[in-house]
């Protein structure tokens, strides 16, 4: 288990259940979390939406499989699916080696961008993973 | 195994995506919550391991290798496992053969071997503890160190209730019943390479290993056990050394005074280190199990009667479903069931699970439900191919076969179903269908010769 001084945790947006949001020219990139993808352990399986789809922020985008559980995904912010991370379905454990960068999930339209402000900012989340 | 329902808390203290939860908790409670700890707890966390509580003891599920590559190494090298929150409740002295005939489901004059003979010193035997119901209190193999003398192995946390449940059955003329939890260190080395990395530890290892049979030990923890007898490591620690083991694979289980315990763990696992030999934790032990259909005590067999399962070879039947070569607690409530419920194992048709603890639903062909998931994980060792399984570890598997994984487990119905049958599971998020089974992991090593895995090694 990495220590929380080991863990990245870069300049972006992220929700109470581990996902990261990146504001990339009025759209939202999201992921999950270095944290996240370490409690995880190997992820085997990503489910994802299909483009087109729209969610409310909070709701169940898909789910995340490690070899000993499933785990559900949120959208950080609400709004419709532009595009989603074709590259995990081949290679799911992109979440865990590269879980800020190639690890991405979904890109977002936002419905509503004042909820990207209202997630944490970096040193927020580091202070809630601290406890 | 004692948490109810998913004993790998990911879904509560640990959980990612469930919402972050701050529930005061009282100090008290958490003194008395505290988890335990073994010997090696340190070199876990050193090591970098994921921990989480299972048993009442803070075990690794995960080393940096990962689940995945732990799981992989078990079938193709070797994997080594901190198995020492087991317990060991020690019988011995007069009527100690008469108790454990009574309380454990193996016929200990006819369960020994292929040709059912009597459990003799040097053997040892799977079976069960059950109560007046017919309920599962634990699993335990019984080894038999001389006559009148056993070593009874129960699952964590276990051995004061079973040392408690043998007194109590024991009557007057009770034998020494010792509760050895925490006493005895006890790691697991699996894998088709562990004969070879043994060779490199053990003082005379020809000797020792030359035709072990499955189900069979040698040696004692107990350094002024006769010299005759003896196992040693090369480094002179006395282990008691035996061909047991919980993932389906060949290997062994070994046990050895706490005093020589982390030193002999660091040995072994430099030993290995070229053959490929991986620290695992309780995450690839769960997967590995599960392919190989050995049932997790607790989860997998429980409150309910101990029958109609893939394990019915614990039980002493004379011939299937003609009674039992010997009384027993629990025997009667077993043949007289009203409402049977049967245990299949199943396999899925790719690697998504159903999570067992939301919980998660048997349906058959109407959706109508008929039963319940007890275990489904993946094991990442197997894949399909033309509708064959194939293990990584197969023989005959298919040039460039990749094991993609598959979900597997246990399911617990109301009517009995039949291999080749599917079914279909489903929990909170979605539904798979999976094929019941007698069989999940092909070409296990379990039973190879040894002398297969030892010239493997030289």
């Amino acid at each position: 288990m990495k220590e929380i001084d080991d863990l990245t945790i870069p300049d972006l947006r992220f929700a109470q259940d581990h996902e990261w949001a990146k504001l990339e020219d009025g759209r939202v990139r999201v992921g999950i979390s270095d944290y996240a993808q370490d409690q995880l352990g190997d992820v085997v399986y990503v489910e994802l939406p299909q483009a087109g789809e729209t969610f409310e922020q909070g709701a169940v985008f898909g789910t995340v499989e490690s070899v000993k559980a499933v785990s559900e995904l949120y959208m950080p912010v609400g709004g419709r699916i532009l595009a989603v991370n074709e590259k995990l379905e081949g290679a799911p454990e992109l979440v865990n080696t590269d879980p800020y960068g190639d690890g991405w999930m979904i890109v977002v339209e936002p419905a509503d961008l004042r909820q990207l402000d209202a997630l944490m900012n970096s040193a927020q989340y580091l202070a809630v993973l601290k406890g | 195994m004692h948490a109810a329902k998913n004993p790998f808390v990911l879904h509560e203290k640990h959980a990612p995506f469930s919402r972050l939860r701050s529930v005061p908790v009282r100090k008290e409670n958490m003194m008395q919550d505290e988890p335990k700890k073994t010997l090696l707890h340190g070199w876990h966390t050193a090591h970098g391991a994921n921990m989480a509580d299972f048993g009442r003891y803070n075990m690794p599920l995960w080393y940096p290798a990962g689940a995945k590559q732990e799981h992989l190494a078990v079938l193709t090298a070797a994997g080594m496992f901190d198995t020492s929150h087991m317990a060991a409740v020690l019988v011995s002295g007069p009527q100690s053969f008469e108790l454990l005939q009574r309380c454990f489901t193996r016929d200990l004059n006819a369960c020994s071997g292929r040709g059912k003979s009597a459990l003799t010193p040097g053997n040892c035997t799977y079976g069960a503890f059950l109560d007046e119901n017919g309920f599962v209190i634990d699993d335990a193999i019984v080894y038999q160190l001389a006559d009148q003398s056993y070593m009874v192995i129960v699952n964590a946390g276990m051995g004061g209730p079973i040392a408690r449940h043998l007194e109590a059955q024991a009557g007057e003329q009770a034998p020494r019943i010792l509760d050895l939890s925490d006493r005895l260190g006890k790691f697991d080395l699996q894998g088709p390479r562990a004969a070879a990395i043994l060779m490199r530890v053990l003082e005379n290892p020809g000797k020792v290993l030359d035709s072990m049979r499955y189900f069979t030990f040698k040696g004692c923890m107990d350094p002024n056990a006769r010299i005759s007898d003896a196992v040693r490591m090369s480094d002179s620690a006395p282990v008691l050394i035996s061909r047991t083991g919980y993932t389906g694979e060949f290997g062994f289980e070994i046990f050895l005074e706490l005093e020589h315990f982390i030193q002999t763990w660091e040995r072994v696992l430099e030993a290995g280190k070229d053959f490929g030999l991986l620290p695992c934790g309780l995450a690839a032990r769960d997967s590995l199990r599960t392919g190989a259909v050995l049932p997790l005590s607790h989860q997998d067999i429980g409150r309910w009667p101990f029958i109609n399962h893939p394990w019915e070879f614990a039980l002493p039947f004379v011939s299937r479903g003609a009674g039992f070569s010997k009384a027993f607690i629990g025997d009667q409530a077993l043949l007289n069931i009203r409402s049977p419920e049967y245990t299949h194992a199943f396999v899925g048709h790719d690697l998504r699970k159903v999570s067992a603890h939301d919980p998660a639903a048997v349906l058959d062909a109407g959706g109508k439900k008929i039963g319940e998931v007890l275990t489904c994980v993946t094991d990442m060792g197997i894949g399909r191919c033309e509708d064959h399984i194939y293990s990584i570890a197969s023989p005959d598997k298919p040039e460039n076969f990749q094991p993609k994984g598959l979900s597997c487990g246990f399911v617990k119905t109301a009517i009995r179903l039949s291999p080749g049958q599917t079914v279909t599971l489903k929990d909170n998020r979605r539904k798979i269908e999976v094929v019941i089974v007698e069989n999940i992991r092909p070409d296990r090593t379990a039973r190879m010769p040894i002398h297969q895995m030892m010239d493997a090694g030289r």
